[in-house]
């Protein structure tokens, strides 16, 4: 398996996005960083057809000045499913790319049939910033054990830019009330993990979405950093992959523990 | 100085019984056993009465030497049947646990017996792997992990799943809930040294010369200090055993007739071959083999006077200000001479080394 670039207009943007593998529709969004393919990726193509957008103003993509809250690029990308002839999937949203899944499920519910949420920036704690530096600051931030993991890739001046100028646009605050409301009204079931030594968003901050969300399972990846599918992809598929199938019922162990027949 | 008594379940064997381990079960004096374990609360008792501060347990299998396989059965034993000395699980062997069991175990007894349950955690030694069927190779990722649990578990306000290497859980909450997230990580190793510092833990060290454990624990102080904070003297625990004489003369004389032999070792084949399963033993990150079943050295020897000196050395060096004691080799001797012994410590030893 190996996934295939394509393209999609949607909301007057041309999308870039990446896609693999057949089964139920998961489409993916991506953090801050951009759009970058990882084991998890892969892994879970296996049982998913895995559809992993760059969100518009990201990597290659024209500078994005047209999108002026989380909830604009939220429909941009309900609309680049749409376009792309999936109306109903599961959605996956990493990092800032969380905040912009959670719009998305409140703002098109019929569209989301379960979402996964990895290291969610939608609650941050007070005075947080977005991360920079060279890649070995940024690897240090990114993962557990940054010294077992390839440095994060090192992105054109211009591309880090135009990242942080809309990343700095639609962040929004630390504790975002409006979208804490409409967090109260999802009806989907939510699976929110994040890694035990995550040191950009703390694990601590997994509970809020726990209190906050009617339907919300929150897991915890042991000595896994931020970027939990990059540093623990086996873990990561394991737990996603068995919620995306059974949903609330992925809490019944089906682990046989017979050692010989 | 606080001071604890190590209740080891004090079975006296008889002189026949096989000396090696297993011990087969078929040698167990049921009755025997009934008095030994039931006296833990007589002796629990007695200390607290001297003024000791805490009375310890460990977990230990297959042997009458250290006859508490279930520490937690031996600590909710004791804590319904003493007022006021603190409690010490040093510790549960993580890694051949459940630790949500543990969490849990942990926080039944905290409701049970009030701000008398210290916790301690410990990898244990590769000997002890052989009860449960634990790959030493393992045993270092499970323990780091199950610790960890063990802690979300005692702090996460909300339910969570755990999606770890050795242990998967898609649901934990558990109930009672604990009120401290506190204790004390137990070993020599850098890794033990580092979690403790980390997570605002004690560490506790045992058995080693005064000199190796500072190493140990410096390492701890060290690590704490990288973490923000430094640690006082109660957060560190020495492990040891005493011979404690009338006289400097009468405790020399103990320590000559003191029978060299563990009294159930590990022998032989079985012995060399766990010592090489454990390759990553260290003591503050130097590569050292683990005492395997064998006999245990004694750190503290002579009449009050000298016994209150080597204290004194022992908080300076080590730091610790807990010290954690046997006053006869756990599976041997007899227990009147212990009595005696924790007798003679509560009246001539203690008054002086509380202030230190």
């Amino acid at each position: 398996m190996s996934f295939c670039e394509g393209f999609v207009e949607a909301d007057g943007f041309r999308i870039r996005y990446m896609e693999d593998g057949a089964g139920p529709p998961l489409v993916h969004l991506h953090g801050a960083g951009g759009l970058s393919l990882t084991p998890a990726h892969d892994m879970l193509a296996r049982t998913h057809r895995v559809i992993a957008f760059e969100m518009p103003g990201f990597g290659e993509s024209a500078e994005n000045t047209r999108s002026s809250a989380m909830r604009d690029l939220a429909s941009t990308m309900a609309a680049a499913a749409g376009a792309l002839g999936v109306s109903s999937f599961d959605l996956l949203g990493s990092s800032f790319g969380g905040k912009v899944a959670l719009w998305l499920a409140a703002l098109h519910p019929a569209a989301v049939r379960a979402l996964v949420l990895e290291g969610p920036a939608a609650i941050r704690q007070a005075d947080s910033q977005p991360a920079t530096g060279t890649p070995e600051e940024m690897a240090r931030r990114l993962y557990a054990h940054p010294e077992r993991m390839p440095l994060p890739a090192d992105l054109p001046m211009n591309v880090k830019l135009k990242h942080r100028a809309l990343v700095g646009r639609l962040r929004g605050p630390d504790r975002d009330a409006e979208l804490e409301a409409v967090m109260a009204g999802l009806a989907m079931p939510v699976l929110v993990l994040f890694g035990t030594l995550d040191r950009m968003m703390p694990p601590e901050m997994g509970r809020h979405y726990k209190t906050l969300i009617p339907n919300c399972h929150l897991v915890f990846v042991y000595d896994a950093g931020h970027l939990i599918g990059v540093e623990r992809p086996e873990a990561f598929t394991e737990v996603v992959a068995d919620f995306l199938e059974r949903r609330e019922a992925f809490v019944i162990s089906r682990r046989g523990t017979v050692l010989l027949p | 100085m606080k001071i604890s008594y190590f209740e080891t379940g004090r079975y006296i064997p008889p002189p026949d019984m096989p000396r090696e381990w297993p011990v087969r079960s078929s040698a167990c004096d049921t009755d025997a056993v009934s008095v030994a374990l039931r006296g833990m609360e007589d002796r629990a008792r007695f200390v607290e009465r001297l003024g000791f501060d805490w009375v310890s347990l460990s977990e230990h299998h297959y042997s009458p030497r250290i006859l508490t396989p279930s520490p937690t059965v031996s600590a909710a034993w004791l804590a319904g049947r003493t007022n006021r000395i603190k409690i010490a699980l040093l510790g549960p062997i993580v890694p051949t646990s459940n630790p949500i069991r543990v969490a849990e175990e942990f926080a039944m007894l905290d409701a049970l017996a009030p701000g008398r349950i210290v916790a301690g955690l410990l990898r244990g030694t590769t000997n002890e792997y052989l009860s449960y069927d634990l790959n030493a190779d393992e045993a270092r990722g499970r323990t780091d992990e199950a610790m960890e649990l063990i802690l979300r578990a005692w702090s996460e306000p909300e339910p969570f799943g755990w999606q770890g290497r050795y242990f998967q859980f898609r649901t934990v909450s558990i109930w009672p809930r604990r009120p401290t997230n506190g204790g004390y990580i137990l070993g020599t190793s850098a890794e033990a040294g580092a979690f403790a510092a980390r997570h605002r833990m004690g560490m506790g060290v045992s058995y080693g010369p005064f000199d190796v454990m500072a190493r140990s624990t410096g390492y701890y102080r060290q690590q704490c200090a990288e973490h923000g904070w430094t640690p006082g003297p109660d957060d560190i625990v020495y492990r040891a055993n005493m011979i404690l004489g009338e006289t400097d003369e009468q405790a020399e004389a103990i320590l000559a007739g003191r029978d060299g032999q563990a009294p159930f070792p590990i022998s032989g084949v079985l012995k060399d071959a766990l010592i090489a399963a454990d390759t990553s033993r260290n003591i503050a990150g130097v590569r050292q083999n683990a005492n395997v079943g064998g006999v245990l050295p004694i750190s503290f020897c002579g009449g009050p006077d000298r016994i209150v000196e080597q204290i004194k050395r022992c908080r300076e060096v080590i730091g610790a200000g807990v010290l954690d004691l046997s006053l006869t080799d756990p599976g041997t001797g007899g227990l009147d001479a212990m009595m005696e012994a924790l007798d003679l410590f509560g009246r001539t030893v203690l008054p002086r080394v509380r202030d230190i």
